[in-house]
């Protein structure tokens, strides 16, 4: 019988707009003008639901019940874990962005492998399924696409999907890089932490609060603004606002099935390798893969020498270059016993 | 009384500083909200706020825009929002950054007990 699936699916949609000087400069809203209703219709295509959110002068952050959405002006990130089909949120957020003057310019899609597979619904039923529905959905001025499942030689066999299509206009800033790290078997005692208490009165978010105290996560990125949520009977998400960087964290406590997810916008005020130090000691998973996104920087070099002394040991590197994406690198680690 | 049971809108410093005074005069644990007219997350938890307000007339509720009060949120130190200032006799005894439904609502409990 299969448990829930924490492997999120990612998905993000860049746009560009009439007068992309505006936008530049913070005076258009582009994406974040869409009426709240009109995300909750996008929302309800994937079948969730916001459960707690923030702002700030730079984009939107909302906690959903099956994780996270991000929306910038011209950018927006959507990830959800357990049985959503997210690739459906495509056709009715590109009908919201048509009305409002905005373009798609680039798209991308990735994923780890789902520790139960046959529980996903069609798009998801396989990558390939995957690929074929986003070619559909996708306009055609998007020529520049890639389709990549990235290996890795660990004992699970544990992949990475990755598809990109670009129209060649918009190219990933060399400033930013993203960082998904997927974790599994938590450390048991740690994960216990993201029960709900017996007995307990509280609810959603003064439990996530607590939760995001306890465990240490609230230290990870001491500056950002944290929206947090804890789930019934178990389970945790949050949010991290720092500036124009997001972050966010997604926890499947439940022995046999437990996972736990990090990602964020990087460069931070702390170097990534000792965000990534602290993540591994919040959750002590028995495996951790860690996939890189960046237009320019060396930035998964620093994954190693940062997680090794955690007792975590690198077991594969693969790496693919991506148009108008730049590069992505996706590591695997495990734990020496493994 | 005028604007029991409603969220009241501040458009002008005068507005705001006679609410405030009011306020300060009265018991009454009033509840500011700091909103943007393009924040997203400000619309999401709106309808819940104004149910609120309905609900708990002893409670003074007031929504200020960042942008027409950007002095009054300057000084509150408003840089997220939703933010919810809560206030008791011209004193801050406590806030709450983002839209929480659960958090908001305890927070309230919490001074009106």
């Amino acid at each position: 019988m299969a448990g829930f699936e924490g492997f999120e699916k990612r998905l993000e949609l860049n746009f560009s707009g009439d007068d992309p000087a505006a936008v530049a400069e913070g005076q258009d809203l582009g994406l974040r003008r869409l009426s709240f209703e009109s995300l909750e219709k996008v929302l309800r295509a994937v079948q969730c639901t916001v459960v707690s959110a923030v702002a700030n002068h730079y984009f939107d952050a909302y906690v959903l019940s099956e994780s996270s959405l991000f929306v910038y002006p011209t950018k927006i990130i959507i990830k959800t874990c357990g049985t959503t089909q997210l690739l459906k949120s495509i056709r009715p957020l590109l009908s919201y962005a048509a009305e409002m003057g905005l373009i798609l310019c680039g798209c991308r899609y990735t994923r780890g492998s789902f520790i139960f597979p046959n529980s996903q619904p069609y798009p998801h039923t396989s990558f390939r399924d995957e690929v074929n529905y986003l070619e559909s959905k996708l306009p055609n001025t998007l020529i520049y696409r890639k389709a990549t499942v990235m290996d890795s030689t660990d004992s699970d066999h544990h992949q990475w999907h990755v598809f990109t299509a670009s129209d060649g206009t918009h190219f990933m800033s060399d400033e930013f890089y993203t960082v998904e790290v997927c974790m599994t078997e938590l450390d048991p005692v740690l994960a216990g932490k993201f029960f709900r208490r017996l007995n307990c009165k509280y609810s959603g978010d003064i439990d996530g609060k607590e939760m995001t105290e306890i465990t240490g996560i609230g230290d990870i990125i001491p500056n950002a603004i944290i929206c947090d949520y804890g789930f019934d009977p178990c389970g945790y998400s949050m949010n991290g606002v720092d500036v124009d960087r997001y972050s966010t964290i997604h926890v499947t406590p439940e022995e046999g099935f437990s996972y736990a997810s990090f990602e964020m916008v990087g460069p931070g005020f702390d170097g990534l390798g000792e965000v990534l130090k602290k993540v591994a000691k919040v959750f002590r998973p028995g495996t951790l893969s860690v996939a890189t996104t960046s237009a320019g920087r060396e930035v998964w070099t620093r994954v190693k020498s940062a997680l090794e002394p955690t007792g975590l040991k690198c077991r594969s590197v693969a790496a693919d270059e991506f148009p108008a994406v730049g590069s992505v690198v996706f590591q695997t680690f495990t734990t020496r016993r493994n | 009384m005028a604007g029991e049971g409603q969220v009241i809108s501040c458009h002008t410093l005068d507005a705001w500083d006679d609410h405030l005074h009011k306020g300060n005069k009265s018991k009454k644990l009033m509840v500011v909200d700091f909103t943007a007219s393009w924040c997203g997350p400000c619309r999401f938890i709106a309808p819940f706020v104004a149910e609120l307000a309905k609900r708990l007339p002893s409670v003074t509720f007031l929504k200020v825009d960042v942008d027409e009060l950007e002095l009054v949120a300057k000084n509150w130190a408003v840089d997220a929002m939703p933010t919810f200032v809560f206030l008791k006799e011209g004193k801050l005894v406590d806030k709450v950054v983002g839209a929480k439904r659960d958090e908001l609502q305890q927070t309230i409990a919490k001074h009106t007990t």
